[in-house]
């Protein structure tokens, strides 16, 4: 897509950290752009510019269509998915369904109904599961194996379907990009896998030790950026080469840890969970076994440095916020 | 307490050596870890651990060092032993006795990787999943891979089958075609008689749903001297990966009889010990 096609962008999700690094380098890059940014949560409008916009709006509404139709944008980026780790409430998982399976799908027809240009859509490495028997290098063509052994990530999968079927349908239409990052760190990212990595004395498995690959927010908003023009439709994962295991991140981080046997920690999980709290038990997977993704494909179109950061530079830079 | 264990075994852990080996190992891995899982430290002191058994218990004695160069190779050996103690006598063996030392990448079982304590261990000491894509990740960066082609056929031998080689599954060669990595044959002699008296109840096995199910009197692994040969590289043919099975099979059958040939000029020169039982393919 060219930099003079560009005029408007609406951002989904704006009240997510990496959304506000996004829309400040986008702004930064191309000076001419508006940007609209919404989110159904309360915006804390930290970046100030003339050519952000901020709504607060519910994605699911009549008024949303409104705005498409009104703004007449060029680029959508769906950043909006919500968190499948927070199960603090009952209404959360309907809630979770509404906005991530509806949601995603009305904001693809409205994008094919007003003839946005492009779509890109932050999915997550979780559509892949943390397996034991996952391969090293988990390219994107894998099978997204997340849902297996826990059906509360199925929308987190489904989500996923949705844009890609949904891209490929399409792709004589509009240019549609599917992003699955592997941890994103930093100080404006406040998602389960960062709080737990900056906790100190949280429980570590005794018995596990697995490999993460962690991306800095500012590198993580610089390919959302650059994947606006040098990115054609595709899915692309999104990691860094370089890879850490559990501990030594604890242990980067500055933070001291309880090891404590798999089967334990699993047992508790399970008895702290109650009708109206429960632990995201398939979390602990993800601190039992790798997933380990593959950047190849991204390589191929951003270049060999497409990081600022290296894995432990991104949790250094953690620590040091 | 690693130290007392040696020293009543009469083994000293060479230390400046192994100083010497993780020195080499760093500048190929400066993070001290892979995305394996594998982990320097973690590793070396397994190798600690490991080295009294490898130099007292199964007394190793390693030929044809010569023939291992600097380059990847997908190391390819006979398996016996009822348990893979032979993946990790080799592994050991490529570590501190060859030049330069490397981490042999083991393939291991899906079921394996999802043992606590047991699996990570392994993949710390450099074992990793035995997947076609994790294997060719492997020897595209570079690293060295053991792989035994018999798969369970070759571990799990009743006694009358020791040194009998079984059928070589295709997968090994046709990823070495895919990376252009040599062939390195290696043939393991005295690890069957770790186990020396078993039948394996392949029937109940079956019926139990199990991998395999030995039947022996001793369930203890016994101190056979173990003697590791290796061959010379053997080199991969300028044929598709994708080659139909007879054209693969020549040259399957060549590293087969490659290491039949290791195996019976080995077993003429292996140590005497009282279970040993001596059978050739």
């Amino acid at each position: 897509m060219e930099k003079a096609e560009l005029k408007t962008i609406l951002i989904i999700g704006m009240a997510g950290g990496l959304a506000k690094i996004t829309a400040g380098l986008l702004v930064k890059k191309y000076p001419n752009i508006k940007i609209i940014g919404v989110d159904s949560r309360p915006i804390e409008e930290s970046i100030q510019n003339e050519n952000i916009e901020y709504k607060r709006i519910r994605y699911t509404r009549g008024e949303f269509e409104k705005l498409f139709r009104d703004k007449e944008f060029d680029v959508v980026y769906h950043l909006g998915r919500m968190s499948h780790a927070d199960t603090s409430h009952l209404g959360n998982l309907e809630q979770r369904l509404d906005l991530n399976l509806m949601g995603t799908r009305r904001i693809l027809d409205l994008c094919l109904k007003f003839s946005v240009k492009k779509v890109i859509i932050l999915s997550t490495y979780h559509v892949y599961g943390a397996l034991s028997d996952n391969p090293v290098f988990i390219n994107e063509d894998h099978p997204l194996r997340a849902s297996i052994k826990y059906p509360e990530l199925r929308d987190v999968v489904e989500m996923d379907q949705i844009a890609t079927n949904w891209m490929w349908k399409n792709q004589g239409d509009i240019e549609t990009i599917v992003l699955r990052p592997a941890t994103i760190v930093g100080p404006q990212i406040r998602n389960t896998m960062t709080r737990y990595l900056v906790t100190n004395y949280a429980p570590v498995c005794a018995d596990f030790n697995p490999m993460f690959q962690f991306i800095h927010e500012f590198d993580m908003a610089n390919v959302l950026g650059r994947s606006l023009e040098e990115l054609p439709t595709g899915i692309y994962n999104i990691a860094t080469d370089e890879c850490v295991s559990l501990k030594s991140a604890k242990k980067i981080l500055g933070c001291q840890t309880i090891p404590i046997p798999s089967f334990i920690i699993n047992s508790t999980a399970k008895l702290l969970s109650t009708a109206f709290w429960s632990f995201p038990r398939y979390i602990l997977d993800y601190i039992k076994f790798s997933c380990i993704i593959d950047n190849g494909l991204l390589k191929a179109h951003l270049g060999q440095d497409s990081f600022r950061y290296k894995t432990r530079e991104a949790l250094l830079l953690s620590k040091l916020d | 307490m690693l130290d007392n264990i040696s020293r009543s075994l009469g083994v000293e852990i060479p230390k400046e050596h192994f100083d010497d080996i993780f020195t080499q190992l760093l500048n190929r891995y400066p993070e001290g870890e892979d995305p394996w899982g594998l982990n320097l430290k973690k590793a070396r002191h397994t190798l600690e651990w490991i080295w009294p058994l490898y130099k007292k218990y199964f007394k190793v004695r390693v030929f044809g060092k010569e023939n291992v160069l600097d380059e990847p190779y997908m190391v390819t050996s006979n398996h016996s032993g009822q348990i893979a103690i032979d993946a990790m006598l080799i592994a050991t063996a490529f570590a501190t006795e060859v030049t330069p030392p490397r981490i042999l990448r083991s393939m291991v079982e899906r079921f394996f990787t999802g043992l606590p304590w047991v699996g990570t261990l392994a993949a710390e000491a450099g074992a990793v999943l035995g997947d076609r894509q994790n294997c060719l990740n492997l020897l595209n960066r570079g690293q060295s891979v053991l792989v035994f082609p018999e798969g369970v056929r070759g571990v799990a031998k009743s006694s009358f089958d020791f040194y009998k080689l079984q059928r070589f599954t295709r997968g090994f060669f046709r990823m070495a075609l895919t990376t252009n990595t040599k062939i390195l044959p290696v043939a393991v002699i005295g690890a069957e008689e770790i186990f020396p008296w078993v039948y394996q109840a392949k029937g109940a096995a079956k019926l139990l749903g199990l991998p395999a199910l030995p039947l022996s009197p001793i369930y203890f692994p016994l101190p056979s001297p173990v003697d590791i040969h290796i061959g010379k590289p053997y080199e991969t043919p300028d044929l598709s990966p994708e080659a139909p099975d007879q054209e693969i099979d020549i040259h399957i059958d060549n590293i087969r009889t490659i290491i039949r040939h290791l195996t019976n000029e080995g077993l003429k020169e292996r140590r005497p010990f009282f279970a040993n039982q001596v059978r050739g393919s």
